[in-house]
């Protein structure tokens, strides 16, 4: 091989990608363009690329998504927050022996492993289509993964660091801090992502569904009034709120497993 | 007594179990307004009115022919795409980016532009179905054709293996048990959008019985309906994890 | 042809290596201009400090690796990727197909190197025989022990019938007990088979125990340092290993060794002074 064309495979391998990137999510911007403009395509089907950003602009420019964005936030940080605590309390106390593990663990598997968006419908009539039944599927869906996590994270502590610990004569809250706590921070914290990423789904799925408010109720409600456009911009603006939080606490969570 | 619960956590659970169903019973008979819940041995009985219900029966037939429907389909164009991208070092570095930002996108918010183009019947469903499942099954698909250990394809060269037979024996069956753990996650995921958009469609299908039993505030049948679809939930999840156990016995 | 070449199973002609691109922050000069000749029959070792180049050797040898320059021929053949005619294989870790039996993994082997399919199954059951695992034929390797496992693979390199053998640490991940039983099985199995073999290790006694002649590496970037011959016909007696000779050659082999591990070991740290306990307990002792 010549150096030349290794410096021209060197390139395409930095950057060759990116290029594909790019070209792939510009011909489909392009595509969506011709297709609305050119191609006839119904705009009540398909609002053109650039109405979609026109309304974009001006949901946010009149700030009219803000009551929707608090009531959804509002919600999220209840559910996650209850979650989070009910269940890391829960899945320490149950990873403190081994037997109450096997109770436990096989038993919030097996209920994590069916569909809770079913259990809405019973929520909306306990709890009616106010903010309360969203909170209440979102902490029931958030709550597993946190929980199992948990289980995982504390009940997995290597021994020989447990052993070593008690050697150099650690204390109960010693043993905590130092050795159980950084040890299983990583699952854990894993566990609160997930559990972060499926309250949002289910609060934002809730609210589509049956609700009175919030970001999921808006883009349904500009759905049945066929106002496309503006509910192409919604969606564009809730995915980037989506993407936003879920970055953020992915982040978090990396820095949480740097620093322990 | 204490003695053998401690060696069969298995009855503990089922005690555990038992234990919640007599909470929710006393519970529901005694302090809750029968509005709002009814105790779990009324829903029972009533199972038979549930089915005896018109056109509850054709609908659980049809939310069963869309899971099937979407997670056949899930699984297929899972497997094409992940072999696409997972194969060449290329093609993963390009387009696994794009597949996790796709990923990442709440479906939910797209919902009702899949109403609007597939319409309200099983179309709509198995579609939305289908992009909830497919990518857990693309992703676990990359994973498993990349996460080969280099000897064994080291090993296969040095036996004077060709391409395709390094594709046929190797990559093949290290596949496979990634493969099926991505077709549990993407039960889950057909689970979660054919019934997302049940729920969602009130006119017709579950949607229209889940939402006509609430109006009607009806708990004992609403109940009966969800635990139907639980059940129904169950069997999918245990058929495919069955699967995934039997692939990868030889995993240590 | 010269009779000497007739005799040369592999020769390895000026063999320099590097990883990574000559710009890159990774390159590492794992050989440096290496030349070496296998007789045919011998069994040889490749010794020396870790990282200095000695599987780099070995699959430079066998065409698992391209080297960056020099070249190398087995019989009259240069050798420019895998030969699986001329060459088998065993590696350090597991390379067994974890998917496959014991059997399955024999069988896929030969039809990788392309034996036809009625001779697979009778060569499978000989190979197994050989190393005493026709029992397990039906087993998935996880289902044995490391040693077994090392035994199954090279029932499988014996059973595609080549001349060569070129084993890379095979029985490094083994405990001491188990390495010295297999040695011997080895030794025996060897006398019988008149096959090349090319055997890389750390363990001196290995070494001695096992080798015609063992080569010597320098630390990294690593080449040969020296070769010393082990004059002990095979098969070889665990009495062998009790002997003044076999102490004296692992001794001589330790001297070559010990300066090429200190500096290995000193690209990577090295103490600076002894630790002084000053705690209460050192004192009524003074």
């Amino acid at each position: 091989m010549t150096a030349q064309s290794g410096a021209r495979r060197k390139w395409l391998d930095r950057y060759g990608s990116r290029l594909v990137q790019v070209a792939f999510v510009a011909a489909i911007l392009l595509l969506w363009h011709l297709a609305t403009t050119r191609w006839g395509v119904n705009k009540i089907l398909l609002p053109s690329p650039l109405s979609v950003w026109q309304q974009f602009v001006d949901v946010i420019r009149k700030g009219e998504f803000l009551a929707d964005l608090q009531i959804t936030l509002m919600e999220l940080a209840v559910a996650f927050v209850v979650a989070t605590v009910s269940g890391t309390v829960v899945g320490y106390v149950i990873s403190r022996s081994p037997y109450l593990i096997k109770v436990f663990e096989p038993l919030f598997a097996g209920i994590y492993s069916i569909p809770i968006i079913l259990f809405l419908p019973l929520y909306v009539l306990f709890f009616g289509l106010g903010p309360a039944s969203k909170i209440a599927l979102g902490i029931t869906m958030s709550f597993f993964p946190v929980v199992l996590s948990t289980i995982a994270g504390f009940g997995n502590v290597d021994r020989v660091l447990v052993t070593a610990a008690k050697s150099m004569g650690a204390s109960d809250w010693q043993l905590f801090r130092h050795v159980l706590v950084p040890a299983a921070l990583p699952v854990v914290l894993s566990g609160l992502r997930m559990g972060f990423t499926i309250a949002l789904l289910s609060i934002i799925g809730s609210e589509t569904i049956a609700s009175l408010a919030g970001l999921g109720h808006r883009i349904v409600n500009l759905a049945e009034n066929m106002d496309m456009a503006r509910m192409f911009a919604y969606i564009v603006f809730v995915i980037i709120i989506a993407v936003f939080l879920n970055t953020a606490v992915s982040a978090l969570d990396a820095r949480g497993k740097r620093q322990r | 007594m204490k003695r053998y619960l401690l060696r069969h956590p298995g009855v503990a659970r089922l005690g555990v179990i038992l234990l919640m169903l007599i909470g929710w019973e006393i519970a529901a008979r005694w302090f809750i307004d029968p509005m709002f819940i009814s105790p779990p041995s009324r829903v029972l009985m009533a199972l038979g009115s549930v089915f005896a219900t018109p056109n509850v029966p054709a609908a659980l037939r049809l939310t069963f022919f869309e899971l099937a429907v979407a997670f056949a389909l899930a699984v297929i164009i899972g497997v094409v795409l992940g072999l696409a991208v997972g194969l060449s070092k290329f093609g993963n570095k390009t387009f696994m980016p794009i597949v996790l930002l796709l990923y990442g996108i709440p479906q939910i918010t797209i919902l009702p532009i899949f109403i609007l183009y597939f319409g309200i019947g099983p179309a709509a469903k198995i579609a939305f179905g289908v992009t909830h499942g497919m990518f857990p099954i693309i992703m676990a698909v990359v994973a498993g054709v990349q996460n080969i250990k280099p000897i064994l394809l080291t090993s296969a060269r040095s036996m004077g293996a060709s391409n395709w037979q390094i594709l046929r024996h190797v990559v093949y069956p290290n596949m496979i048990p990634s493969l099926f753990s991505g077709m549990r996650l993407g039960m889950t995921g057909v689970l979660l959008g054919v019934l997302l958009a049940e729920l969602y469609v009130s006119t017709g299908g579950i949607g229209y019985f889940t939402s006509m039993f609430t109006q009607n505030f009806d708990p004992t049948k609403l109940l009966g309906l969800v635990g139907i679809l639980a059940a129904m939930a169950i069997a999918l999840n245990e058929l495919v994890r069955r699967g995934e156990t039997h692939f990868a016995r030889w995993r240590d | 042809m010269t009779q000497a070449a007739t005799n040369t199973a592999i020769s390895v002609r000026n063999v320099s290596h590097s990883f990574g691109e000559a710009d890159e922050a990774r390159h590492v000069k794992a050989l440096l201009d290496t030349s070496l000749d296998v007789t045919r029959g011998e069994l040889l070792c490749l010794i020396g400090p870790s990282g200095c180049g000695k599987s780099t050797l070995l699959n430079v040898m066998g065409g698992l690796i391209a080297p960056t320059t020099g070249t190398v021929m087995v019989g009259d053949k240069p050798v420019h990727g895998p030969m699986p005619n001329d060459i088998a294989f065993i590696f350090q870790e597991n390379a067994l197909f974890p998917w496959s039996t014991i059997h399955e993994n024999m069988i896929l082997g030969m039809s990788f190197q392309g034996v036809p399919k009625a001779e697979r199954a009778d060569r499978a059951q000989r190979a197994l025989e050989a190393v005493g695992l026709d029992e397990f034929a039906g087993h998935y390797p996880s289902q044995l022990s490391g040693g077994m496992r090392q035994r199954a693979a090279l029932a499988r390199a014996l059973s595609l019938e080549t001349n060569i053998l070129l084993m890379d640490e095979p029985f490094g991940a083994l405990d001491e007990q188990t390495r010295m039983v297999l040695g011997e099985d080895l030794s025996v199995l060897l006398s019988r088979s008149k096959k090349t073999i090319v055997f890389v290790t750390h363990s001196l006694g290995e070494a001695v125990f096992l080798a015609d002649r063992v080569a010597v590496f320098s630390a990294r970037p690593g080449t040969i340092k020296e070769i010393i011959t082990v004059d002990e016909p095979h098969p070889r007696k665990s009495a062998f290993m009790t002997s003044a000779r076999f102490h004296q050659q692992r001794d001589q082999l330790y001297d070559l060794l010990h300066d090429e591990i200190r500096k290995s070991m000193a690209q990577s740290g090295k103490p600076k002074r002894a630790y002084e306990d000053q705690s209460s307990r050192a004192g009524p002792a003074a």
